[in-house]
């Protein structure tokens, strides 16, 4: 029992690491009035260009970094859409979304070819010699990719950011009262353009997460919705970042309960279980448990005067 | 910060005669209407100076241009004895100018020092430090204000203190206020002047916005009148007789606007008050007491009765529980207690549909918030409220529907391109007629709300609103006209109710003999 415990609390962690990366990230992003959708598309740009990194220089490192530049990209275009061109945040989002689903799958199949699974370099779990060994916390919390406890380490940076920093209160306000912010003589557009660029190198984290760091392959659509449930995880989380990692967690824990309820002999319909991260996302999004008010501004463009 | 110094110099150089700021010949243009023209004027450190003008005189255009929101067309403006064409508010506000504003520019959901840093720090945010800036700076110029406060969560007064620390806090040297009064309930409006007065016997230059002659008498050092976007005077306050002021502020004797109204409304038969029609009364409100989300009472124990064919004016000071009874009538919010009829129904819990069947026109006071949708047509608002007249199988008959806003056009007087022509580009008082021509020809007709019928409105549209309101009234509608305009009630109503901080502290017959009565129930010295 023990055993099966401190793999459940494992995998836990584990699946919901590119949710923690990715709603972290999204959350400055709606704290600073701007819903970035295209999450999903974020994710799936990065993970396989982390793949691609990794496999084309055979160091996962790179291949992260290679992550969060495609991502860095594709949020820097999200920004300058949403926040300069004041496009309608969803029709972007769903328009990237779709763009990165069509044009992953595309270069997949033209680099590594139709059906490979191949195998690209992936992160190292972290080793720490005498600790990791630790009995039930070891295997517990302690054997976990790098990029788990980086990931954990960013979330903390960006508690503290949001609720200590003149940075953060910027970002809170030009999601809360844009108009205020600005007479404050806060450069609205360029706090949005930044939070834009925030959420978009947490998701190139979080895509590279499930590339190189989790599975070591790269699969066609292989977010599968990851980038929205991280959006559901904010909204469940009420817009505060200790909340949205609870989300996700709980999210993960779900996700986790799909391999441990067989695992301890319990019979449950598989599709009941798949569907579970889903249904409390649904749940959580239509304010049935939780619900809180969000940034006042959240998906309003700001034009000066009007 | 720390710039105590300088403006210790500033004030020596200004007592020399050398203003603060000075406007050489500025104007400003928006579309058709010439809101500033060659305003030439001087503001000197430790000097409150006032701005005196009526509704749409260009006091607040004028305030924005030195303020950096919008750019000058043509002149020059001196700041610090330096060309001073700022490229936007934080420009202004880095250079020694802060701008307390009619809206406040306060974020509701965080506490009084997370707005005051806002803007201000960089780095990490020092909050403790902050509040006992705060506290030392709020100690200094007598203004009371919690510093862990959410703002959201204070009174209207208390966060216009926000603001002001909040414009304190930058050291300016000029602190511009754009109509700080309107919005405070007249019991804080003394304390707010004693600020003002602190902050320019500390060296700083005050700009005052204000239409009020009395918080003029009380603080201002000099007085500058606008009328329509043009300096009429510019005087010390000492010496200068409130009459001038009037005069000069409004272009005429006061009473004019009032006669030349009445005259015009004289002809329209009034109709006969033992009404004959189906219903007793139009209206009826039962004790109707709103509370707000903190509790605190904005509209106690409010009842009236109106008869069919009456005209009942509720004057008062805007923000004195008007916008709460508009919005109960209106089937927006229902009261905490009391209760309504219309034309004997009660419609206490109603819908805003149901208050509209049972024979209630409703001219809202926000008629860009709530009475239209600016984006549609002209024909598509005038109807919008019996579109099912227009309907067959869901289809909308549009030639029908066209034909008959050209009708209600005539009919109400509204100028506009056709009906085609999107509502938003309509001038207000064209809008301002369309909606109620619609609200007008609602049937049944029982009761109608004119809450601020003619707010920014020019003076012909003003009397064509006012006509078509008596007009309704003489077929028998039972009118609630609600406005700060005391000479337009007088002049349209049968009788003048007085709403002050939310009671009903007078009743006086309409007539331009009760004006000076009125007057003093509506500033409280009953």
């Amino acid at each position: 029992m023990d055993e099966n415990l401190a793999v459940f609390i494992a995998s836990t962690l584990r699946l919901a690491m590119p949710l923690i990366l990715a709603a972290a990230g999204e959350l400055v992003s709606e704290r600073a009035g701007v819903l970035n959708l295209s999450l999903e598309g974020m994710m799936l740009t990065a993970a396989f260009f982390g793949a691609l990194g990794s496999w084309a220089t055979g160091s996962p490192v790179l291949g992260i970094l290679c992550a969060v530049l495609a991502s860095f990209v594709v949020s820097v275009v999200q920004a300058v859409l949403s926040v300069h061109w004041r496009a309608n945040q969803l029709v972007v989002g769903i328009g990237f979304n779709i763009l990165a689903l069509g044009a992953t799958t595309l270069l997949y199949r033209i680099i590594f070819g139709g059906l490979s699974r191949e195998e690209i370099p992936g992160l190292a779990k972290l080793a720490i010699p005498g600790v990791s060994d630790l009995p039930f916390i070891g295997p517990a919390l302690l054997q976990q990719s790098v990029l788990v406890y980086f990931g954990l380490a960013c979330v903390v940076l960006i508690w503290w950011m949001l609720k200590s920093t003149a940075f953060g209160l910027s970002i809170r306000a030009v999601g809360d009262d844009p108009r205020a912010a600005d007479k404050a003589g806060i450069p609205v557009a360029r706090i949005r353009f930044q939070a834009v660029l925030i959420a978009g190198v947490m998701a190139g984290l979080a895509g590279s997460f499930l590339s190189v760091a989790d599975i070591n392959t790269f699969t066609e659509n292989m977010t599968n919705g990851a980038g929205y449930l991280a959006i559901a995880a904010v909204i469940f989380g009420g817009w505060t970042v200790w909340r949205t990692l609870g989300a996700c967690l709980l999210f993960g824990a779900a996700t986790a309960l799909q391999f441990q309820l067989p695992a301890i002999g319990i019979e449950m319909p598989t599709a009941l279980l798949l569907m579970l991260p889903y249904l409390l996302a649904l749940l959580a999004v239509a304010g049935v448990v939780g619900r809180r008010d969000p940034p006042t501004a959240l998906t309003l463009p700001f034009i000066r005067g009007k | 910060m720390g710039a105590a110094a300088d403006i210790t110099i500033d004030t020596a150089r200004a007592a020399e005669g050398r203003p603060l700021l000075a406007l050489e010949g500025v104007s400003k243009r928006f579309g058709k209407l010439q809101a500033l023209s060659e305003i030439s004027l001087d503001f000197k450190a430790g000097e409150v100076h006032c701005l005196l003008g009526e509704n749409g005189a260009g006091k607040s255009t004028l305030c924005n241009l030195i303020f950096g929101s919008h750019a000058p067309d043509t002149g020059l403006m001196r700041f610090q004895g330096r060309e001073w064409s700022p490229s936007g508010p934080a420009e202004a506000l880095q250079s020694g100018i802060a701008m307390v504003h009619q809206h406040f520019s306060v974020v509701p959901r965080m506490s009084v020092v997370e707005n005051l840093m806002l803007g201000q720090a960089r780095g990490r945010l020092r909050h403790r430090e902050q509040a006992a800036l705060i506290r030392a700076m709020t100690a200094k110029f007598g203004l009371d204000v919690n510093p862990d406060a959410i703002v959201g969560e204070l009174s209207v007064g208390e966060r216009q203190r926000v603001e002001i620390v909040k414009c304190l806090m930058r050291e300016p040297r000029l602190l511009v206020l754009d109509e700080p009064t309107a919005v405070l309930p007249p019991e804080e409006i003394g304390a707010l002047l004693d600020i003002v007065r602190r902050v320019a016997d500390d060296g700083r230059a005050v700009i005052l916005v204000t239409h009020k002659l009395a918080e003029i008498a009380k603080v201002a050092d000099r007085v500058s009148v606008l009328r329509g976007g043009k300096l009429v005077t510019s005087l010390p306050m000492q010496g200068t007789q409130m009459g001038d002021l009037v005069r000069a502020m409004v272009g005429r004797e006061v009473t004019s606007l009032e006669s030349a109204l009445a005259s015009s409304l004289a002809g329209i038969a009034r109709a006969e008050k033992q009404g004959d029609g189906p219903h007793k009364y139009a209206l009826v409100c039962d004790g109707i007491t709103v509370r707000d989300a903190g509790g605190a009472v904005r509209l106690d124990n409010f009842t009236l009765e109106i008869a069919p064919g009456e005209v009942v004016g509720l004057a008062g000071v805007e923000g004195n529980g008007q916008t709460e009874l508009g919005r109960v009538l209106a089937g927006l919010s229902p009261p905490t207690s009391g209760r309504f009829f219309i034309g004997e129904a009660e419609m206490t819990h109603a819908s805003a549909a149901q208050i509209t069947a049972q024979g209630a026109g409703i001219v809202p006071e926000d008629r860009h918030a709530v009475a239209c949708v600016t984006g549609m047509s002209l024909a598509e608002n005038i109807f919008l409220n019996k579109l099912g007249q227009f309907t067959r199988f869901g289809l909308l008959n549009r030639t029908a529907l066209t034909e008959a806003a050209k009708g209600l056009m005539q009919d109400y007087d509204v100028r506009a391109a056709g009906p085609e022509i999107a509502f938003g580009s309509l001038s207000g008082g064209n809008q301002q007629k369309a909606v109620l021509g619609r609200e007008l020809t609602l049937d049944p007709l029982v009761f109608l709300l004119a809450a601020q019928p003619t707010r920014g409105l020019d003076i012909g549209a003003v009397e064509a609103v006012y006509r078509q309101i008596r007009l309704a009234a003489s077929r028998g509608v039972g009118v609630l006209l609600i406005s700060s305009e005391l000479d337009e009630l007088i002049a349209a109503s049968d009788r003048i109710l007085v709403l002050y901080r939310g009671k009903v502290v007078g009743e006086k017959p309409a007539r331009p003999d009760q004006r000076e009565a009125i007057g003093a129930l509506m500033s409280g010295h009953a």
